[in-house]
Formats: structure tokens, sequence, C-alpha cells
């Protein structure tokens, strides 16, 4: 008899030990078969690396000078997935971030008009909006466009990503630079789903 | 006493009070029941708070109640955040509708967010520690809201993303190895016609008219609708959504099995709206009810969990049982041992049934039904009034149809907002939840 209360015993300790142990932070757990910030670090420190060292982007910077360029958000033709605006804009940022540090004279960056007066009303201190878009006219524009094939059944859900980034001429609609970041994702649904 | 004389026949000596190791068993497990008890109760109750509010038509009121609960990324944070993403959207804060409805649809497309630890507490605890996801029609109809805000901002990419993935969230109706999804996307025949409404505001006619084609197939009645939604001239879109989703019930011997409430032939059939503009009727393609959670939340699968609770349910009742007849036996032997040993196993039977209860967590704020509907406006400012036959309506005053892009408007149907109100700004995004005249 002993014996049973002690199994029940440890079991109660096993039991209360590993409710212990959860997280009670539940968008910290799980599994996502979507784009995460790996893949943003990842894809956009390849982009940046690639535009900077591009010989067509070269040649036009030796050409006419500091390419001047527009950064606009992120196209989404994923499939059953949204991507909201803030991460539509950082996925196109951080390259311009990139290289803006690492090759601050090839390019000059002209914001986006929309989140030029955004910022400009909101009257941030300490952030250098560039010039005004209306007073610039930008000659490329860096565009990305993200592209899914996805499914999802009672087991798993599955995404393989297309993200393409481009540097567009405006004024011939031609393309100076393209590149791509492809990943699939798998995530497998448990028990309790 | 027995024990005693025993002891003193033995001239043994033992200590006068032995802590019995039922005695610890037991304590450990109610201190783990109150514990969790209190950690609930407090955050449960601010959230019915917030849905009271939103019953009675207070929408600001709710949004204020829950929005401290969106915050807390505990089993409810999905749960929280679509109730005040129901009362955002109701209000026409898109902005904080959009914020609360991505935080929840972060998790529903998470898979595993229940860990190991969480996954103890659901099995030997209760089942509302499980991390709260919603039943698929939930999941779809989150997704398909979602897409609407996208929609009513012009924001086409992320509408269609929204929508496509409301059908899948529908997919766990089925069986993993299910070749097609015809049943499913029957049921939630708005999709697809959201679908091709937003490929054809794309410039995609050919990727609408899959859609609209997979629509009719499934659902004749539609075509009317799907033809009118396939019409560029068409520049005003009218979401209108009806009535209340199910609630979870518990059901079965003691409370172990779970059901949807009300059923749809309990809460009677769903009427078809009337719009008018201006005071003038306006004709309308609807010829049928897009969806009805009511039934579809009749379809919810088998699960693990469903197991589990009527295992421990049955299993309570056993220990019970057998405990009861320990004790009696013990009693009339006067074998002290045999007797706590069928208290104790009472006792465990009682927890094991206490932690049998079905979680019957809902989103309350869920709607029955929403329409569709398409219309062609000239642009300007005009009064748009929608209005069924059960006696509830809503009457917008100074709705401004832009003259460049197409106009949606969003109307929550109760009948505690059944009234005539006044739309001061421009477009329907820009109104705040201050602006919105509430009922009493």
């Amino acid at each position: 008899m002993k014996q049973v209360f002690l199994y029940l015993c440890s079991s109660v300790f096993i039991c209360g030990s590993l409710i212990g142990c959860t997280k009670d932070n539940v968008t910290k757990t799980g599994q996502r078969a979507a784009l995460d910030s790996f893949d943003l670090t990842t894809m956009t420190d390849d982009m940046a690396m690639k535009i900077a060292a591009d010989p067509e982007v070269l040649a036009e910077f030796n050409a006419h000078g500091p390419l001047k360029v527009v950064v606009r958000p992120v196209e989404n033709r994923l499939t059953g997935e949204v991507l909201p605006r803030g991460e539509a804009m950082l996925f196109t940022a951080r390259v311009r971030t990139l290289l803006s540090h690492h090759a601050p004279d090839k390019f000059t960056w002209i914001m986006n008009r929309d989140a030029f007066y955004d910022l400009r009303g909101r009257e941030l201190e300490g952030i250098d909006l560039g010039p005004s878009p209306d007073a610039i006219n930008p000659q490329f524009a860096l565009t990305a466009t993200f592209s899914s094939l996805a499914d999802e059944n009672p087991k798993r859900r599955s995404a393989y990503y297309l993200c393409v980034y481009e540097l567009t001429d405006l004024s011939g609609r031609t393309t100076l630079w393209s590149d791509r970041y492809e990943v699939k994702k798998i995530a497998v649904k448990g028990d309790f789903e | 006493m027995r024990n005693e004389k025993c002891e003193q026949r033995n001239g043994e000596r033992r200590p006068a009070r032995q802590v019995s190791p039922f005695r610890i068993f037991h304590f450990a497990f109610c201190i783990l029941f109150l514990l969790v008890g209190c950690e609930t109760s407090k955050h449960v109750i601010e959230g019915r708070r917030g849905v009271s509010a939103y019953l009675s038509g207070n929408f600001t009121l709710s949004q204020r109640v829950l929005e401290p609960l969106t915050e807390k990324t505990d089993e409810d944070y999905v749960l929280n955040n679509l109730r005040y993403g129901s009362a955002a959207f109701a209000a026409h804060d898109f902005h904080e509708a959009e914020r609360a409805y991505v935080r929840a649809y972060q998790i529903m497309n998470a898979t595993k967010v229940n860990d190991a630890g969480r996954e103890a507490a659901i099995v030997w605890l209760s089942e509302n520690k499980k991390v709260w996801r919603g039943e698929p029609y939930e999941r779809a109809v989150a997704n398909l809201q979602l897409g609407m805000i996208y929609y009513a901002q012009n924001d086409y990419g992320n509408a269609r993303g929204a929508f496509e993935n409301a059908l899948f969230k529908l997919r766990d109706y089925k069986s993993a190895d299910a070749r097609n999804y015809d049943e499913q996307e029957s049921d939630f025949v708005i999709a697809l016609l959201l679908l091709g409404r937003t490929w054809t505001q794309l410039g995609r006619t050919d990727e609408a008219a899959r859609y609209f084609d997979r629509a009719v197939e499934l659902r004749p009645g539609v075509s009317a609708l799907a033809r009118e939604l396939g019409n560029r001239s068409n520049n005003v879109l009218l979401y209108v959504e009806y009535g209340f989703g199910p609630r979870k019930v518990e059901t079965g011997m003691d409370g172990n099995a779970l059901d949807f409430y009300p059923h749809p032939g309990q809460a009677g059939s769903i009427p078809l709206p009337n719009i008018s503009i201006d005071g003038q009727s306006a004709p309308t393609p609807i010829q049928e009810p897009l969806f009805d959670t009511l039934s579809m939340a009749l379809d919810r699968r088998w699960q693990k969990i469903d197991t589990i609770r009527k295992t421990k349910s049955y299993l309570g009742t056993g220990l019970m049982v057998a405990g009861a007849g320990a004790t009696i036996y013990g009693a009339d032997r006067r074998d002290e041992g045999a007797a706590i040993a069928g208290i104790g196993m009472m006792v465990a039977g009682a927890l094991l049934k206490a932690s049998s209860e079905a979680d019957i967590r809902t989103w309350e704020m869920s709607p029955r039904t929403a329409f569709i509907i398409p219309l062609h406006v000239p642009p300007g400012t005009h009064d748009i009034s929608v209005s069924f036959q059960s006696g509830v309506y809503q009457t917008w005053r100074g709705i401004t149809i832009a003259p460049d892009r197409e106009t949606s408007f969003l109307f929550r149907m109760m009948p505690v907002t059944s009234r005539e109100y006044d739309f001061t700004r421009p477009t329907a995004q820009s109104v705040s939840a201050d602006e919105v005249p509430m009922s009493r």
C-alpha cells in the first residue's frame, strides 16, 4: 500500500514539475510555417550584400552618381497569409538600413511618400527623414514581392516561400537588379490542436 | 485504536501523529487546484464584463475593459484578442481591430502551442489550461473579419490572404487524408465569393472567375450574387453581420461531453436583409445565407481531449464507487487501513471527475452569419439602411461614397443597436469608436 502512495506522490510531483515548466507566454511557444526573424535577417543581409556588389548597379553609380531610390513595402502575394503594414515595410526597410550603413555613398534614399508624411506629421525628433519625396524624383524603386504555395490539413501546415527583390528603373520600367530568397516551412500539428 | 493496541502489544513505540502519505497526496492536489482556480478567476471575470458590454451594444466600454486582457499572453490570449477585435470591428475602429486580429491570427496559425507542461495540466488538472484557439468555424470567421478589415481599407492583397486562410481553417473539420474540401467550402461559400471579388479588384478576372465558378458549383443559389460581385461597376460593398454564433455547453453524465447551443432548428431560420439607399429600396442579389455558424459548429470532430475527458470521468466514477465499497468494508471489519484507502480513492475519484469538466470557452461575439451586398451607388453622400424582418435595423446617415475607389461599409446587426446613426467622417475606416453612438 505504501508503495502505491509513493507512486501517487511521485506522479503528482512530476506533474507539478511539468506544469511548473509551462510557459505563460503563448506567443513564444509552438511552431510556425511563416517567415520569421531568422528569415528576415538572412534574406535582407543577403539582398543588401548582392545589391552593393552587383556589377550593373556599380556601373550605374559610376556613370550617374548615387542612385536615388525609393523603398516600397512588400507586395503580399502569399497564399493564406496576411502581411501587416509594419512587417511589409520591415523586409525592405532593413535592406535600406544595411545599404545606408555599408554603402552610404552609392545610394540616396528617398522615403516613400506616405511614410514620409506620416513621420513628419508625428514630428519625431532625432530621425533624419531625408529629402522630401516631392523635392527629389526617385530614379529607382526597391520593391519586394513575396509569394507562396501553402497548404493546410488536420496534420500540418506547410508553405514554400519565394521572396523576390527588385531594383527597378522607374523611367524605363526596366529591372536593374533582381534576386530571390526561397525557403520551405512545415509546422506539424500536435495532439491538442 | 486497533493499531495502538497492536503497537502496545508488540512493545513498540511510534510517534503519536504520523503524517499519512494519503494526506500529502490529497493536500498537493488540492493546492494545485486552488492555485489554478485563483489564477484564472480574475481575468475571466473581466473578460465576461467586456462581453456583457458588447452584448449591450456599448462597444467603446467593451474595448476599454478588454484591452488590458489582450496583452496577457496566457491560455486566453487568442480569445481575448478576438473579443477585443470584435468590439473594435463593430465600432469601425479598424486599426485596433486589425492589431487584435493579427495577434490572434498568429497563434491560430501556429501549431503545438501547448508545451509539455501545459499538456500535463490539460490532462491532469483542467482542460481550461489549453491555449484557446477556437473551433475551426471560429477561426474561419476570425479570418473572414480580418479580411474584411483589410478589404474595407482597399488592401486587397492582405484581404485575399485572410480569406484564403479562412478556408484553410475549416480543413480541420475533415480527416487528414481527405482529397477535397467540398463540404467545408460549401458551408463557407462567403470566403470563395470574397476571394472572387478581391481578385476582381486586383484586376485578375481569370482568378476571380475561378472562385466564382467554384462558389456557384457548390451553392447554385449564389449565382446572382457571384455575377454582381464580378461586376466592377458596383462601387459599394456592404458587409452585414447578423445574430450570434453558438455557445459551448456541457452535457453528458457529469458534464464530460460538449455540445453547442442553440442548434439551427432551435434558433430558427436566418432572415434575409433589405437595403434602402436614401429611403429608396435597393434590389439585392441575396437569395440565401452564405454560412451559418450554428450548423458549422455541429461538424466538430471527435478529438483526443474528448477521450481523455471521458476516461477521467469514468475512472473517477469507478474510483468513487470502489472507494465507497472499500470504506464500508473497512468500517464493517474495523480495518482502518482499508477505510482510509477507500476514502482516499473517493477523494481521488472526485478530483478526477472535477478535472474532467469540458472546456466551454467560446468566442461569444462571433456572428451567426454575414451577408455581402454589392451595390452601385453614385458618388456623394448617402443614407444607407439595412433591416431584417426580425425587426433588427440600422440606418447610417451621411456615408460618403468615394468617386475613385470602392467603398465598403460594415454593419454589426443586433437588436440593441437598432437605431439611426450619423456618419460624420468621409470614409468607414476613419470612424473612431467614440463617434459611434451606442444603444443603452
